[in-house]
């Protein structure tokens, strides 16, 4: 069952949402993407949204961007309702998302050249936060040069150059393959840590939302309700290393629990669609 | 030669053709400027049309008039072109304007812009003012239709990154749209330079004062035959220069 602090926002909210819901019409009819979701983010906090494909994540990760209007609820930075794009959140897309034109310090420079900072300083800012993920001796190469995974660091550290209050990233390591996804868990873990970055992480991998998350909000499928919050207490510093652990296991087969439903009812319904012979919304 | 590689041997015999072609053409003129069958002067002989050519590359009222049209052409692409792109950029962000006017653009793209020019001549006057106007009518129409098709094929994700940073219209436009957008507009570019051309040269011929397109008339009217062909041969020339180096410009950028 849901918290008790689920649609009333903590007193020390940095990141809330309230009663978030989002329909979208359709031939096939009205879809409801996002029902009734509450829940907020404290400053420092790493919080995950888990659920299957299709439940809506990216709905709720263009909402709380700002990128997308016409809901109903609200969302708010410090108390204060945020309608559209704000300074405070910093996105990171699913897609691969670098400016194929630009280098890597050019493309990490992008938010700072848009907020007007002199040429001297954006270079030093951009530096220091291609250096922070690890690509320092790539800044002058162009994206088409990287690999999958090291592009990917790029969008990370052009949004944390953007210094947002809140980091908010759907699904960012999704195309990526497994051992680059766990390694790319595990900097950017320890820039969260080094940072004190607040994080809002939308994934639909269960191994990395408990390796990465302080508290793991589980999502139903259709209409995408808030089904669950899972606290993650395994001590920090974490590595792709606590992924053996017993703890770990423990807490990923709670939350396979309640996600399995939601999987298995995902699964069915695109089942049913295509027998329907109707296409993928 | 014996040692000569197949690659080269074959280079050399187009060569070879080609010259052969060139030099059965010019003969053949020849023969027929000798032979009178045809009103005399109409087919003026090599010579005279080399002296004519020399003639007029000494003069210096040919490089004034070169300067005209090629200042003709330059304003047309430069009017006409930025029309273009701002008119495709605001079709291809907008579905709204696009559905309302995109039709429009694709239906009087290719009609023959010289249909204005009677217009154009009430507005703007015999002088080049006429002349641009129909360069900048030619090279609207190419170049706006590829930025608004450019815009539409601009990888959504790019633009949901500047929203999200809060890029200003003016920074995604120069900072996103016009470099995500760079091949479909040096396309757009090419065809509205080559139709720039058409329509200032057309312009010209028609009514003018001044320009290349006005010499060729003049020539004509005067029944300088001779000057009239060396003044084709330039154009031809200067025409063929012009699409290589375009052709070179698309070729620099689908490297990048
Ligand atoms: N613009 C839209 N128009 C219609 N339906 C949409 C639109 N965007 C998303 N949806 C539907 O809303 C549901 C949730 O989509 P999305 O938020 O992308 O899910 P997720 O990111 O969890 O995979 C899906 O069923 C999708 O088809
Ligand atoms: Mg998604």
């Amino acid at each position: 069952m849901l918290n008790s602090d689920a649609s009333a926002p903590a007193a020390n909210a940095l990141l809330a949402v309230e009663h978030v819901s989002k329909h979208f019409p359709t031939p096939e009819g009205v879809v409801t993407a996002v029902e009734d979701f509450s829940f907020s983010v404290k400053a420092g906090e790493f919080v995950s949204i888990i659920g299957p494909s299709g439940c809506g994540k990216s709905t709720l990760f263009n909402i709380i961007g700002g990128l997308l209007g016409g809901y109903e609820g609200r969302v708010s930075v410090d108390g204060a309702t945020v309608s559209g794009t704000h300074p405070s959140i910093g996105m990171v897309f699913q897609e691969e998302s670098t400016f194929p034109w630009r280098t890597v310090l050019d493309n990490v420079a992008f938010p700072l050249e848009i907020a007007g900072m002199d040429k001297a300083g954006r270079q030093e800012r951009a530096a220091h936060f291609v250096a922070l993920v690890g690509l320092q001796g790539f800044e002058r190469r162009l994206p088409a040069e990287l690999s999958g995974g090291m592009r990917q660091r790029v969008a990370i550290a052009r949004t944390l150059a953007s210094q947002p209050r809140i980091l908010l990233m759907d699904e960012p390591f999704a195309a990526l393959d497994e051992q680059t996804r766990l390694l790319l868990g595990d900097k950017v873990l320890q820039i969260q840590q080094e940072l004190k970055q607040t994080t809002l992480l939308i994934t639909h991998n269960l191994t990395e939302a408990v390796q990465l998350s302080d508290r793991v909000l589980v999502m139903t499928y259709r209409p995408g309700r808030l089904k669950r919050i899972v606290d993650i207490d395994l001590p920090h510093p974490r590595d792709s290393e606590v992924v053996s652990s017993e703890a770990f296991g423990h807490r990923v087969a709670e939350i396979w629990h309640d996600l399995r439903e939601e999987a298995s009812r995902g699964i069915a319904a695109d089942e049913a669609r295509v027998l329907r012979g109707g296409h993928r919304p | 030669m014996s040692a000569a590689a197949p690659l080269p041997v074959a280079a050399l015999g187009i060569a070879r053709l080609r010259l052969a072609i060139v030099l059965v053409v010019l003969a053949a003129w020849e023969a027929l400027s000798a032979s009178g069958l045809l009103f005399r002067d109409v087919i003026p002989s090599l010579l005279k049309i080399g002296a004519a050519l020399g003639k007029l590359l000494a003069s210096a009222d040919f490089y004034g008039n070169l300067g005209v049209t090629a200042g003709e052409i330059s304003v047309a692409l430069l009017i006409g072109g930025t029309a273009g792109l701002a008119v495709g950029i605001a079709l291809g962000a907008n579905r709204f304007l696009s559905q309302a006017f995109e039709s429009l653009l694709l239906y009087l793209g290719p009609t023959p812009k010289i249909i204005f020019f009677p217009v154009m001549i009430m507005w703007f006057g015999v002088g080049p003012g006429s002349k641009v106007a129909m360069g900048v009518l030619s090279c609207f129409f190419p170049v706006a239709i590829s930025a608004a098709a450019g815009m539409r094929q601009i990888d959504r994700v790019l633009i949901r990154v500047g929203r999200s940073f809060r890029a200003t219209t003016w920074q995604m436009v120069t900072k996103i749209y016009l470099h995500a957008m760079r091949e479909p507009i040096i396309n757009g570019v090419r065809l509205g330079l080559g139709v720039a051309i058409v329509g200032t040269l057309l312009a010209e011929t028609k009514l003018s004062n001044r320009g290349l397109g006005y010499l060729v008339i003049q020539a004509y009217a005067l029944f300088d035959m001779p000057k009239m062909y060396a003044l084709v041969i330039v154009l031809f020339v200067l025409s063929i220069g012009v699409n290589v180096a375009i052709g070179r410009l698309g070729r620099g950028v689908g490297t990048k």
